[in-house]
């Protein structure tokens, strides 16, 4: 991949600002990257994927000439505070920062708070993660102090729009949230452009002791763009994760999502929803690790597959030797609208602890012909039938965004992503 | 209002169900069909309200005097006919009111009136689960789900009472109920009949015919409808089993 080692090589000469350790940190996150390339369809957990279409596009690394005008109208959540970034790049004076949080630019962030960078580079099994180290040009440092209690969602926009020619950004964001502390924060991707992007994410969340997050994660790429993501929760003791993970945009899309219930007491629920339709991949890998005793997690995710789109769950619940009375349950249900969609749902359990309960769950199906006939019996047509009950499907897990106004954003999208959706089985 | 002539349905292909019904209702009279399991009760219903699953190799059914074979089960409802379930489905994540309102006003618009809006709708609903005893809780669960199976036959006569057809056809509605549940239900339709209403109720037993008058009973033996009568085939029937028809 020589458009990547060229970007690596520039961005080392341009930003020679950067603290030698910063810059021993890319290169050897690059070299261990170059020593397995991208992942192929042999690697375990990337088989059902294909990324070479990565490679067959020079992307180049997002530069301040990528700064188009700010469009005048762009995705809006009510009541929240909003960061803005356009095509990689923070736009402190459009973004609403909230009081009792910090927000740092990553140079900032490293500069003051240098170990929670280290951290990031744990995982050298995923290529995807040690690049975004070696190239990491766009993201923030959020961080929410201790005893704070935060109203309104933190909502992060990264708006990718007006390209001239195909780039790619390797954000970065650390979030921490304090000791005590209760935030939403939405991490918000979106695109309206006619070339070619790749983003390549890495979100690293920790929760402090006794900390609730909501975190709702929105991925709605144009379609021109890929969206490759990490993101990382580790959470200690008696903290609690709420995650929503929304999937609708790009053609090529892969997240690993890694939950570390690091100390006893912690609870994580981590539900998605994805709808795909046309040639879209959706793919994602979850694995929640149970580490301390008296944890528990919850996952619900469901997809809606239209077309020849595809969609991939591999959910593994890992509970380790010491982790007893660990609660754990996964649940993932596929509903396919074409008979050209496709899913691959693979639920795992590793189970080393002898006193837990853990249970998975995994179905496939197609809209129920009963109910279509019941409510056609009833004067509804055939069309409005099917959509009742897609959106009953995807019901069940939008009932668990707790936030009305995110939930409302959400559910606008799913209703028009309906509107113009094929059904054929 | 209801005719059938010489309605001959095969199910998969090869296996004929209805072998030749004839079968006029008027409006105002309500018409019991009788039969075991398996004679073809139910196929009878289901081709009535649409269900495409069946092929229809012969005959004919009219609606209001012209031929709806080639109606879609929702052009059917539109024009006013009901079937009451024998299994109600539930449809997970659809609020029972969403698509109750959604139904009549579906059947509103292509009666040219004017569509219900949300407290007119619940205004009027009210009134009706009043009608068959049902608790206004069962409006905010979705449809029939976590429903007994009393309630979720009530909720077929709810359904009945809000979307008014001419025409009911009550497929098995009384089993399963127990008995105030059957006379909640047998009072329900009791109430509903009218002069240009008429209802058809399928039934094995003869127990819901005590609360309701039946202008007809036929009992339908393979595929056939074997002897017509009036109230008293049935009590014959209850007395003598269907055995006493059979050749």
């Amino acid at each position: 991949m020589h458009f990547l080692e060229k970007d690596l090589n520039q961005l080392i000469q341009f930003w020679d600002e950067e603290p030698d350790a910063l810059r021993t940190l890319r290169s050897s996150a690059f070299k261990q990257y170059k020593e397995v390339g991208l992942p192929n369809r042999k690697w375990e957990g990337w088989q059902f994927t294909d990324f070479s279409t990565l490679e067959k596009t020079s992307y180049r690394l997002a530069a301040h000439e990528d700064i188009p005008p700010i469009p005048e109208t762009l995705p809006t959540i009510d009541n929240c505070n909003r960061i803005l970034i356009i095509n990689g790049h923070f736009q402190e004076t459009l973004s609403v920062l909230p009081d009792k949080v910090t927000v740092q630019t990553l140079q900032h962030a490293y500069a003051t708070n240098p170990e929670i960078f280290n951290k990031t580079v744990v995982d050298n099994s995923n290529p995807f993660h040690n690049l975004n180290t070696a190239l990491m040009n766009s993201g923030l440092a959020i961080i929410v102090g201790n005893n704070t209690v935060i109203d309104d969602p933190i909502h992060i926009l990264y708006y990718t729009t007006g390209l001239t020619e195909p780039i790619m950004n390797h954000p970065l964001f650390l979030i921490v949230a304090g000791t005590d502390s209760e935030t939403t924060i939405i991490e918000h991707y979106a695109g309206a452009t006619n070339v070619q992007y790749w983003q390549n994410v890495v979100t690293n969340i920790k929760l402090s002791n006794n900390a609730i997050l909501n975190h709702t994660r929105i991925q709605e790429e144009d379609h021109n763009g890929s969206h490759i993501a990490d993101t990382v929760y580790s959470l200690g003791k008696d903290a609690q994760l709420n995650a929503f993970h929304f999937a609708s945009g790009s053609s090529l899309y892969r997240q690993n999502i890694q939950v570390n219930l690091a100390s006893s007491g912690a609870s994580s629920m981590v539900n998605g929803l994805c709808i795909a339709k046309d040639h879209q991949h959706l793919d994602q890998h979850i694995i929640i690790n149970h580490l301390k005793e008296n944890c528990n997690s919850n996952q619900l995710f469901k997809y809606i597959l239209s077309d020849t789109s595809a969609g991939v769950f591999n959910g593994r619940v890992i509970v380790s030797e010491g982790a007893q009375k660990t609660d754990a349950q996964q649940t993932t249900r596929n509903l396919l609208l074409t008979d050209k969609a496709m899913a691959h749902s693979n639920p795992q359990l590793e189970i080393y602890a002898d006193d837990v309960k853990c249970s998975h769950g995994s179905t496939t199906g197609q809209l129920d012909e009963n109910a279509i006939f019941y409510m056609r019996s009833r004067g509804i047509d055939v069309r409005t039938a099917q959509l009742l009950l897609i959106s009953g499907f995807a019901k069940e897990v939008m009932e668990t965004i707790t936030n009305t106004n995110i939930d409302t954003y959400i559910d606008e999208k799913l209703t028009a992503w309906l509107e113009n959706i094929g059904v054929t089985l | 209002m209801l005719e059938i002539k010489d309605l001959h349905v095969k199910v998969d292909g090869d296996k004929e169900i209805l072998k030749g019904i004839n079968l006029t209702v008027h409006p105002g009279e309500l018409h019991a069909i009788m039969g075991r399991n398996g004679s073809g009760k139910s196929t009878l219903a289901n081709v009535i309200a649409g269900r495409e699953s069946y092929q229809i190799t012969s005959g004919d059914i009219f609606f209001n005097s012209s031929s709806i074979l080639n109606q879609s089960p929702e052009e059917r409802a539109l024009a006013g006919i009901f079937m009451s379930f024998q299994y109600p489905v539930i449809i997970p994540g659809v609020n029972n009111t969403y698509f109750l309102k959604a139904a009549l006003n579906a059947i509103r618009k292509h009666q040219g009136k004017t569509e219900l809006d949300a407290v007119e709708f619940l205004k009027l609903i009210r009134k009706k689960l009043t009608a068959v005893e049902m608790d206004e809780k069962y409006l905010h669960r979705a449809v029939n789900d976590g429903f007994s199976g009393g309630e979720k036959k009530r909720n077929e006569i709810l359904q009945m009472l809000t979307l008014e057809p001419a025409l009911a056809i009550l497929d098995e509605t009384d089993s399963g109920l127990d008995i105030d549940a059957l006379k909640i239900v047998a009072e329900g339709v009791n109430n509903y009949r009218r002069d240009d209403r008429a209802i058809v109720i399928i039934t094995h037993y003869q127990r819901i015919l005590k609360y309701l008058k039946a202008d007809y009973v036929h009992v339908l033996i393979n595929g056939k409808i074997a002897k017509s009568g009036g109230e008293n085939l049935a009590e014959q029937l209850e007395e003598k089993g269907y055995s006493w028809l059979d050749n």
